[in-house]
C-alpha cells in the first residue's frame, strides 16, 4: 500500500486550507451554544460569595415565584450523585451540590431553570443565601495549608547534587513565581441536555466527548450506550474542556427534573471559577556550572496551588529532569491545598511555568559565566534521554537552535547589557529552549469507502482549532489514494469510535496512527474481496504489493494492473466496505528509544522605553521540531497561536484573587488582560527535523510547544536590554520603570 | 414581514417586565418581534431569529465576537438592547455572502488561516468589513489598532492582518 514516504505524495504536509473554513467563515459552524431544541428551557447558576464555610440557609422561594421559573435546585433538593470516574487525567471533579459546605468562591450552590435566559438570570439573583463563613486559606505559602509531596511520583534524583554544586564555579540560586492564569477560551462553555427516558443527548464544550459520556453514565447510573455527546465545533478549550465540570452535570440533572431540554451557558465571570485555571507556582531553582560552561548540578523545587477536595496534574519542576545533560539533578514537586476553584490543565500545563524558571536561570548562569546563552545550551545538549538513558526517537533541537539563530540574526547580538538601541528604545535579544514531554494514549478510528468512491472516516475526537478535521482528511486521502474532496473526516460525536482528549499535544499522533491503520485495513478488506476473483487484476495481491492512487488500487510494480474501488464494490454488489484502526502508544523499552515530544527554540527581540516602562515584543522566531508536519499551514498556526499564548503569559495574564474573600477580582474581559491585535508582531515559524521514529505516521504534537519558552525568552531579552532580571510573571510596567 | 414571538407558557403572565414590539431589518429582511425588553440585540439575533453567526464571548462588550453592522457601522450587539434598534438595518455574517458567493474577506480568512477555533471569526470578519468602510485599513498600524477590539484567544492575529491586507491590496489593484 501507499507509504507515507512515497515521493509522489501530494497531500500530506501541504498547507491546504482548512476543510472547515467555509463553515467557520460563514457562521455555519455550530458551537454548543448555537443549538436549540423544541421546548428548550434555560438554566442559570448561583455561585457562592464566600470562599470557605457553610450555607446556613438558602431561601429559593422568591426565585421560585419569579416569572417563568420552572425549578430552583439547591443542595437541599438535589438528588444524591456519585462522583464521576477515574480518567486518564486523574479523578473527576466531586459531584456538585451534595452538602452545605463551601470550599471556594463561585462554587455552584443553586441552579435556576426558567423559560428564557433572561428570566433564569433574574431569578438566580433572587436566591437568598446566608452563610456561616470560615477563614479561607488562599495563600500558596500559608503554613496552615495541607501539602501534598510528590503527588504524581514524578520527582527525579540522579547523581549527587551537593557534590555537583561543590564542583561549580558559578551557582545561581533564585526564586521564581508565576501567577494564576485563566484559560478563557472565547466560547462560553455551554451544556445542553435533552433526556428521552433513560437516554440523554448532551451538547458540551468539551475536548473529550467520550469522557463526558462515561461521566454522565456513571453519575446518573445509566448505560453508556444511552448517552450521546456532541461537540462538532468547540470555541477553544486550552485545557478547560478536558474535564467534566459541575455545570455539565447540573445541566443534565436539571433537564431530568424538569423533563425538558435545558441549556446552560456560563457567564464570562463564571468561566473564571468553573472550568479550571493554570495554578500559581513558587519555584526555587539552583543551577551550578564550571567556568567552562558545563552544568554540574540542577535542583528545581516547585509548589503549586490546588483545590481543597479535587486534583490537578501539574508537575512543574519535573520537566527540568530531561532538558539538559547534567549528571547531578533533583526535582521536587508539591501542591498546597487552598480554598480556590480547582486548577486544571491550561495550554502547556506545568511546562509553561517550569520552563520559565529553568530557562531564565540558565540565562542567569550564562550571564554569570560571560558566555553566550546559546552556546551554553548547546554545550549541555542532552543527546540521550537523561532519565531513561535511551536515544530519543527524534530530536532536532540542535537544528532548531542553529537554524533559528540564523533566521533571527542572533549573531548580531552584542552581549553587553543595554548595548543595543534603536532611538529611544532599548533593544534586547533573548532565547529559550523547549523540550516538550511526549504524551499519547490509545485511539480508534473507522474508515468506510462508498459505492460512489468517496470515503468517510470518523473518530470521536474534537477539533478545538487545532486543524484535526483538515489533517485527518489529508492523511486519509493520502492513505486511500483519493482526492481531498472525495474524503470526509468527521468527529465530535461520542457514538463514533473511541478517541482520547484533544490534550497533552497527544491527539494528532494517536489519531493519525489510528486513521492510518484504519485506511490500511480498509485496503486489505478490498484485497480480501478480490482474493479469488478471476475478474480482478488484483487477485491474490497482498497489501504490501499494492499502491492506492487515483481512486484505485494497483500492483506497485505494475501500475496498469489494478482497478477502481468502485469497480470492486459494484462487481461484488457491495454498498460500502469499512475497517477499523487503533493506535497504542509505543513502549520506550520495547522500541529501545525514548519517545520524544516536540522540541523548540524561541528567539525574541524586545523593545523597552526606559522612561515609560513600555515593553514591546518586536520579533519572534520559533524553530520547532514537530516530527512529521501534516499541514504546514495549520501547524504554523498552532505555533503562532501558542506563541501568542506565551507572550500573554509573559506580559499580560494574572488572575487576581482577593486576599480577604477569595473573590476573583478581575473576572471580566475588561479587567483580565490578554493580547489584542496591536500587541502581537508578525512572527516566523520554521520546522526542523523529520518524522519521529516511534510511530508509523511520525507526528509530534504542536499544540502546546509554541507557548513554552516565551516567558523566559522575553525575560532574558529584558535582562539583555536593561540588566533587570524579572523573576515574577507577568512582566508589568511597574517592574520595568528604570 | 415575518413574525417571531417570544415563547410563553399558556395562561401565565410572561413577566413583570413589559414586552416590547420591535422590527429588526436583518440582512435585508424585516422581522417583527415581541420580545422581553431585556433581550439584547445579540440574543434576539441568535435565540429568536436563529442567526447564530454572531457569537457571545463575554456578554460585556469586551471581546468583539458579537460584532454586527447597524446601518453600516459596527457595534458590539451584546451591549445593545434589541428594543433600541427598531427599524434599523442590521447586517450579520450570514448576510455577507452575495447570492451564495462569499465576501472577499471570507475567502481571504480561509486562505490565510486567519482563525483556529473559529469562534471569534464572525466578529473579526464583520469588523474587517467595517474597517474598509471606515478607511482604516490603509496601513498595518491602522489594521492593528482598529482590529484590536476583537479578541482572538487562539492567537491568529498575524494571519488576520494578512487576510485584511490581501483584500485591501486586491481592492486597490482593482481600482487602479
Amino acid at each position: 500500500m501507499t507509504t507515507l514516504e512515497d515521493p509522489t505524495r501530494t497531500v500530506i504536509g501541504e498547507g491546504v486550507d482548512r476543510v472547515d473554513a467555509p463553515l467557520k467563515t460563514t457562521g455555519a459552524a455550530h458551537y454548543p451554544n448555537d443549538y436549540t431544541y423544541p421546548g428548550m428551557v434555560h438554566a442559570a447558576l448561583v455561585g457562592s460569595t464566600i470562599a470557605a464555610g457553610r450555607i446556613r440557609s438558602i431561601d429559593a422561594s422568591e426565585a421560585q415565584r419569579a416569572p417563568g421559573v420552572l425549578t430552583v435546585i439547591t443542595h437541599l433538593t438535589a438528588p444524591q450523585l456519585e462522583r464521576g470516574p477515574m480518567t486518564l487525567l486523574g479523578p473527576s471533579p466531586p459531584a456538585p451540590m451534595q452538602d452545605d459546605r463551601i470550599l471556594h468562591y463561585g462554587q455552584h450552590i443553586a441552579v435556576v431553570v426558567a423559560d428564557s435566559p433572561e428570566q433564569a438570570r433574574h431569578a438566580a439573583s433572587l436566591v437568598n443565601v446566608e452563610y456561616e463563613p470560615a477563614e479561607a486559606l488562599l495563600d500558596i505559602e500559608d503554613p496552615r495549608a495541607e501539602i501534598l509531596e510528590n503527588p504524581w511520583g514524578l520527582d527525579s534524583e540522579r547523581g549527587d547534587v551537593s557534590a555537583g554544586f561543590a564542583q561549580a564555579d558559578v551557582v545561581v540560586d533564585e526564586r521564581y513565581t508565576t501567577p494564576d492564569n485563566t484559560n478563557n477560551p472565547l466560547g462560553l462553555f455551554t451544556s445542553i441536555a435533552s433526556w428521552h427516558g433513560d437516554s440523554v443527548t448532551v451538547h458540551d464544550s468539551t475536548q473529550w466527548p467520550h469522557n463526558v459520556r462515561t461521566s454522565i453514565a456513571q453519575i446518573f447510573r445509566i448505560p453508556e450506550s444511552g448517552v450521546r455527546v456532541l461537540a462538532p465545533f468547540v470555541g477553544g478549550g486550552f485545557g478547560a474542556g478536558l474535564r467534566v465540570w459541575c455545570h455539565t452535570i447540573l445541566t443534565a440533572m436539571a433537564a431530568r427534573e424538569v423533563k425538558r431540554p435545558v441549556k446552560l451557558v456560563l457567564t464570562r465571570p463564571q468561566m473564571f471559577t468553573s472550568v479550571g485555571h493554570r495554578p500559581n507556582s513558587v519555584q526555587h531553582i539552583k543551577i551550578g556550572a564550571t567556568s567552562s560552561g558545563d552544568l554540574t548540578a540542577i535542583e528545581h523545587r516547585a509548589i503549586s496551588s490546588v483545590a481543597m477536595e479535587d486534583d490537578d496534574y501539574e508537575p512543574v519542576a519535573a520537566g527540568s529532569a530531561v532538558a539538559y545533560e547534567c549528571p547531578n539533578l533533583l526535582t521536587h514537586d508539591r501542591q498546597a491545598r487552598l480554598n480556590i476553584p480547582c486548577p486544571g490543565s491550561m495550554r502547556a500545563p506545568a511546562e509553561g511555568q517550569g520552563n520559565f524558571a529553568l530557562e531564565s536561570a540558565i540565562d542567569e548562569v550564562a550571564h554569570a559565566l560571560g558566555m553566550d546563552p546559546l552556546e551554553l545550551r548547546l554545550r549541555n545538549y542532552a543527546e540521550q534521554h537523561p532519565v531513561l538513558g535511551l536515544p530519543w526517537s527524534s530530536k532536532a533541537l540542535r537544528e532548531c537552535y542553529t537554524l533559528g539563530a540564523e533566521r533571527f540574526g542572533w549573531s548580531r547580538r552584542t552581549p553587553a547589557i543595554g548595548s543595543m538601541r534603536d532611538g529611544d528604545w532599548l533593544v534586547g535579544y533573548g532565547l529559550a529552549g523547549v523540550s516538550y514531554p511526549f504524551y499519547q494514549v490509545p485511539c480508534q478510528a473507522r474508515a468506510s469507502l462508498r459505492r460512489d468512491g468517496s470515503a468517510y472516516v470518523t473518530s470521536a475526537a474534537t477539533d478545538i482549532g487545532t486543524g484535526t478535521y483538515t489533517v485527518m482528511t489529508q492523511l486519509a486521502a493520502e492513505c486511500l489514494g483519493l482526492d481531498l474532496n472525495r474524503v470526509r473526516f468527521d468527529l465530535g460525536d461520542s457514538d463514533m469510535p473511541y478517541s482520547p482528549q484533544a490534550g497533552g499535544s497527544g491527539l494528532t499522533g494517536a489519531l493519525a496512527n489510528a486513521v492510518h491503520m484504519a485506511c490500511g485495513n480498509l485496503v486489505r478488506e478490498f484485497l480480501d474481496i478480490v482474493r479469488d476473483d478471476d475478474a480482478s487484476p488484483l487477485r491474490g495481491a497482498a497489501a504490501e504489493e499494492v499502491t492506492a492512487s487515483g481512486g484505485r488500487l494497483h500492483r506497485t510494480d505494475a501500475p496498469d494492473q489494478g482497478e477502481a474501488y468502485t469497480d470492486i464494490l459494484n462487481r461484488h454488489g457491495l454498498e460500502e466496505l469499512s475497517a477499523d484502526g487503533r493506535s497504542t502508544p509505543p513502549d520506550p523499552q520495547k522500541i529501545g528509544m525514548a519517545t520524544a515530544g516536540a522540541f523548540g527554540a524561541k528567539f525574541v527581540e524586545v523593545r523597552i522605553d526606559p522612561q515609560l516602562g513600555l515593553l514591546r515584543v518586536a520579533r519572534v522566531v520559533s524553530a520547532i521540531d514537530g516530527g512529521r508536519i501534516l499541514n504546514e499551514k495549520t501547524a504554523s498556526s498552532q505555533i503562532t497561536g501558542g506563541t501568542v499564548g506565551g507572550i500573554s503569559q509573559a506580559m499580560f495574564e494574572e488572575t487576581a484573587t482577593d486576599a480577604g474573600t477569595g473573590r476573583i477580582a478581575n473576572a471580566t474581559f475588561g479587567d483580565y488582560l490578554m493580547p489584542v491585535n496591536a500587541d502581537i508582531p508578525d512572527m516566523e515559524v520554521i520546522f526542523c527535523g523529520g518524522p519521529d521514529r516511534a510511530t508509523t505516521v511520525g507526528t509530534k504534537g504542536v499544540g502546546e510547544v509554541g507557548l513554552v519558552g516565551m516567558a523566559a525568552a522575553i525575560g532574558n531579552a529584558i535582562h539583555h536590554a536593561t540588566g533587570r532580571r524579572l523573576r515574577s510573571l507577568p512582566f508589568t510596567i511597574d517592574q520595568l520603570l528604570l | 414581514m415575518k413574525h417571531v414571538d417570544t415563547p410563553t407558557r399558556p395562561g401565565e403572565a410572561t413577566s413583570e417586565i413589559p414586552d416590547v414590539e420591535v422590527t429588526l431589518n436583518v440582512n435585508g429582511d424585516p422581522y417583527r418581534m415581541r420580545l422581553d425588553s431585556r433581550v439584547t440585540l445579540l440574543d434576539a439575533l441568535r435565540d429568536h431569529l436563529g442567526l447564530t453567526g454572531a457569537k457571545k464571548g463575554c456578554d460585556q462588550g469586551a471581546c468583539g465576537a458579537c460584532t454586527v453592522l447597524v446601518d453600516g457601522k459596527r457595534i458590539v450587539s451584546c451591549l445593545a438592547l434589541a428594543a433600541q434598534y427598531d427599524g434599523r438595518e442590521i447586517t450579520t455574517l450570514e448576510g455577507l455572502t452575495d447570492d451564495g458567493e462569499p465576501h472577499p474577506l471570507q475567502k481571504a480568512f480561509a486562505r490565510h488561516d486567519a482563525f483556529q477555533c473559529g469562534y471569534c471569526t464572525p466578529g473579526q470578519i464583520m469588523s474587517a468589513v467595517s474597517l474598509q468602510a471606515e478607511g482604516r485599513a490603509g496601513t498595518d498600524a491602522d489594521i492593528c489598532e482598529f482590529m484590536s477590539g476583537n479578541i482572538c484567544r487562539c492567537g491568529a492575529y498575524p494571519n488576520i492582518r494578512a487576510a485584511i491586507r490581501d483584500v485591501v491590496s486586491e481592492a486597490n489593484d482593482a481600482s487602479v
